[in-house]
């Protein structure tokens, strides 16, 4: 493994076990006496290397085991088969030193404790970590001024919306300055102003500090924000890894075309057969997917055949490529077979 | 009769969720068995080995011990819910769902209740037989059975309603379990449940007789025990209790919810 | 060494911080913690008095011993109460709900960040009325001044053999998710040590030392105290804790495994 190698991740398997049950009271009685296990794979002989400095997206849809693989990054839950180290060390063995080394913000979790304000959770922080009182001040008022909360360390953290406890979860996990940082699902549920706040204070942190980031997000504008490099996973396997703009053609060199016409269309008509069309209700608009070396053929012929009041063309986005790839895992699979 | 079925599938659904830990469900079960086994019975034993007399306060050892076999079976089913649910609900706010549903929350919570009562009685009935098969419960009738576990009903839903009570209190107390808690140390110590009321001081018996207490042990097993005491005035004083407790917790969910309102908590 | 034990005081002077930070924004629950306590300890004191009225001895001990005994049982409970109470049951929750995640990831022992986490002040306030009735009954049963010197240290290996004890049960969490019944079966456990060793016939004795030994959290350091020549079981106090830290930080680790980590 080479020195900049910060993740190293292969043939990493997780089960978990779980009980089937049957509604009702007949089914409760039957699971109480004889349960069926059901073995869930989340995580299924995956593979991975992250160099250092590097901000990955993780991306994948609910369930495909994106927290999994973040839980055993982190060494919450250790894994049922594989390789898998970090910093040079097995997370499962949770070794002091790795510990301090890592990182884990969760949006749909809190370390802060609801009852006190977050300074109080800090200096608490502080003790666990060693953190040097110099650098703790330092990095506390470095950081509050960026995230703009400065008042907001010394309200009672059950008084904050979510927004403002999410900047201070943040700089909770950073305050011991580590070297891997996981953020799972960091903007989840807050407004759009506060998304991009978030993601420009992550921005920014990597760029002072070169950290190595994995984040994992439903909203594209993070991961287009942030990642140079994304991997996808599915059904617990790895779908695709890679920079961004090679996922932007992932579904080939294809971009959108939408019209608007004047009067209804027929749908079914044999122009449209090969370009995926999405028609709204009063068949008046259509939006197609279509190869780039066809755009100019068709458009032509779309043109000067129907009464268009409107046309437009844009590459697909990001987000229609996941879209699509969710609804249609198979098209993956096709790609990885060619 | 659509009321009748929303109770019956909130009753089947609290089973489900009663029973779904089952190592929880039978913990919850064997601790305080494991408890009469090895406390109770040892020590009633080793204190009537000591004593020369052999009869305390008109108990031999044999009846002292049924006297606690008793008590098991009644606390079973006299107190076995805990409401824990209902303050959970308030302080976190999960009220507002039932106020959307068509079914109210006080509904909801006497299913679960309902519900509840059907486990604890399947096992109070178990534990009876197991009783009875080695003798610790000797022989009993089955009018005394009946009158016994009609009575004890009774004092299950006087106990739910304090329960439910206490839980209500959510609405201005951040932690309704202290009270909780509170209330059953003070109740299994005024109730006889650890010992029976006939070895305490008589000046004390006088006046927890003024208080509910002594129905909620005392008395089930007298009647279970086939002792002789006037039914009628048990009943009359825990039925009034029942009436009473119905009005102050309408009063306070009453009170409650217009400050949960107001507040928008 | 010295510096690992420095680090680890300085994280506990914060949690002993933060927990009263956190208690006295509570007043009413605070207040009533204290009665609570107040009533766990007087009914216990007067079901062990009413029996006496009407019997001289239980097993060899008179009222006073029996009294000394169950003060110096809520001696270790009061303490218990202080130290570790609280985390037992926030342990449960946090499995259940995927809290401990975080608890996990800190540079820390885990079983020190998860059971010596929260501290309870309020049972503090009655802590003087608890050592009250202990020095009164000890006076009672004429305690010399090496028993008075050996006291507070039995008391504290009393309480440590009784955590141990129930961190191990507690590690079994870890395995069932819900954990609130065996912080039900913990406190019948507790039930158990309240008894001196004697009421329980021969077979239960065994278990109960030997197994599951709670007898040596009380009945072990109580009997020496009346009777220097019972020091059999006193001696096994030490060996008891030795044993148990072993088996403690195998299934902790165990448990930690196994943790599934409920997901968000």
């Amino acid at each position: 493994m080479s020195s900049d190698t910060v993740i190293n991740v292969s043939q990493l398997c997780k089960k978990f076990v779980s009980f089937k049950k049957e509604p009702g009271i007949v089914g409760s009685l039957k699971s109480f006496f004889v349960r069926n296990p059901i073995e869930k794979i989340a995580v299924n002989n995956f593979e991975l290397k992250i160099k250092k400095g590097e901000i990955i997206g993780l991306l994948g849809p609910n369930g495909a085991g994106k927290t999994t693989l973040m839980k055993m990054f982190t060494g919450i839950v250790v894994p049922t088969s594989g390789e898998l180290s970090i910093l040079g060390y097995q997370p499962w063995q949770r070794d002091k030193q790795f510990r301090k080394k890592i990182a884990l913000v969760m949006g749909q979790k809190s370390q802060l404790w609801w009852d006190i304000p977050a300074m109080d959770s800090f200096t608490l922080l502080q003790k666990y970590y060693e953190i040097p009182e110099d650098k703790f001040n330092e990095r506390i008022s470095h950081m509050s001024e960026i995230l703009e909360v400065k008042d907001l360390l010394h309200i009672h953290v059950r008084k904050l919306s979510l927004g403002e406890r999410m900047k201070l979860e943040l700089m909770a996990s950073l305050l011991h300055d580590p070297d891997v940082i996981f953020l799972d699902e960091p903007t989840i549920g807050l407004d759009l102003v506060a998304q991009e706040n978030i993601r420009n204070f992550i921005k920014e942190y990597h760029a002072r500090t070169g950290c190595t980031i994995i984040i994992t997000s439903h909203y594209m504008a993070d991961v287009q924000a942030l990642c140079e490099r994304l991997v996808l996973i599915m059904g617990g396997k790895k779908g695709f890894d890679g920079p961004i703009h090679e996922f932007e053609k992932v579904l080939g060199n294809e971009k959108t075309l939408s019209f608007s016409f004047s009067t209804e269309q027929n749908p079914e008509a044999e122009i449209w057969k090969n370009y995926y069309p999405e028609w709204d209700e009063k068949n008046r608009s259509v939006e197609l997917r279509v190869p780039e070396e066809e755009l100019r053929d068709l458009s032509m012929k779309v043109l000067q055949n129907l009464p268009v009041t409107d046309f437009a063309t844009e590459k697909l986005p990001i987000e229609r490529v996941m879209k699509t790839l969710m609804e249609n895992p198979e098209l993956l699979k096709e790609r990885s077979n060619d | 009769m659509t009321n009748f079925l929303k109770w019956w599938q909130t009753v089947k659904i609290s089973w489900v969720k009663h029973t779904a830990y089952r190592l929880n469900f039978f913990l919850q079960i064997i601790g305080p068995s494991l408890v009469f086994f090895f406390v109770k019975y040892n020590l009633w034993t080793s204190i009537f080995e000591q004593s020369a007399t052999k009869v305390i306060q008109g108990y031999t050892l044999d009846q002292m011990l049924s006297y606690h076999a008793w008590a098991f079976i009644i606390s079973l089913v006299a107190q076995g819910h805990g409401s824990w649910n209902l303050s959970e609900d308030i302080r976190l706010g999960r009220i507002s769902s039932y106020l959307i549903y068509p079914f109210n929350f006080w509904e909801f919570h006497t299913a679960s209740f309902i519900s509840f009562q059907g486990i604890q009685i399947l096992i109070a009935g178990v534990t009876l037989l197991f009783f009875s098969y080695i003798s610790i419960i000797s022989s009993f009738s089955f009018e005394v059975l009946l009158t016994g576990f009609t009575f004890t009903l009774l004092v299950s839903i006087f106990w739910f309603l304090t329960q439910y009570f206490t839980g209500l209190l959510a609405f201005w107390l951040e932690e309704t379990w202290i009270l909780r808690v509170m209330l059953q140390i003070v109740s299994v110590f005024l109730s006889g449940a650890i010992i029976p009321l006939e070895l305490y001081p008589e000046w004390f018996v006088k006046i927890l007789n003024f208080t509910p207490f002594p129905y909620l042990s005392y008395y089930p097993i007298q009647i279970m025990m086939g002792r002789d005491v006037s039914l009628v005035s048990g009943v009359v004083i825990i039925c009034s209790w029942i009436v009473g407790l119905i009005f102050i917790n309408k009063f306070i969910w009453r009170r409650g919810l217009r400050l949960y309102t107001a507040a928008g908590m | 060494m010295l510096s690992n034990i420095k680090h680890y005081l300085s994280v506990y002077r914060k949690f002993v911080a933060t927990s009263i930070a956190v208690n006295t924004s509570f007043r009413t629950s605070f207040v009533m913690l204290i009665i609570m306590d107040l009533f766990t300890f007087f009914t216990t004191i007067y079901s062990i008095d009413f029996i006496y009225n009407h019997i001289d001895t239980i097993g060899p001990w008179g009222r006073n011993e029996l009294l000394f005994f169950a003060c110096f049982m809520l001696m270790i409970d009061n303490l218990h109460m202080i130290l570790f109470s609280e985390s037992f049951w926030e342990l449960s929750f946090s499995i259940k709900n995927g809290s401990l995640d975080f608890v996990i990831l800190k540079p820390l022992n885990t079983i020190f960040s998860v059971f010596f986490r929260y501290f309870r002040p309020s049972s503090c306030v009655l802590t003087p009325l608890y050592i009250f009735y202990l020095i009164k009954y000890g006076n009672l049963v004429g305690l010399g001044t090496l028993d008075w010197v050996l006291l507070p240290f039995m008391i504290f290996s009393g309480l440590a053999v009784l955590v141990l004890i129930e961190f191990c049960f507690c590690s079994a969490m870890f395995w069932v998710t819900e954990g609130i019944g065996i912080n039900f079966l913990r406190l019948q456990l507790q039930q158990l040590s309240r008894w001196p060793n004697f009421i329980y016939g021969p077979l239960a004795r065994k278990f109960l030392t030997v197994a599951v030994p709670i007898t040596l959290i009380g009945s072990a350091p109580v009997h020496f105290l009346l009777d220097k020549s019972r020091y059999g079981l006193f001696l096994a106090m030490p060996v008891a804790i030795i044993i148990l830290i072993f088996i403690l930080r195998i299934v902790w680790e165990k448990g930690l495994r196994n943790y599934d980590s409920a997901s968000s």
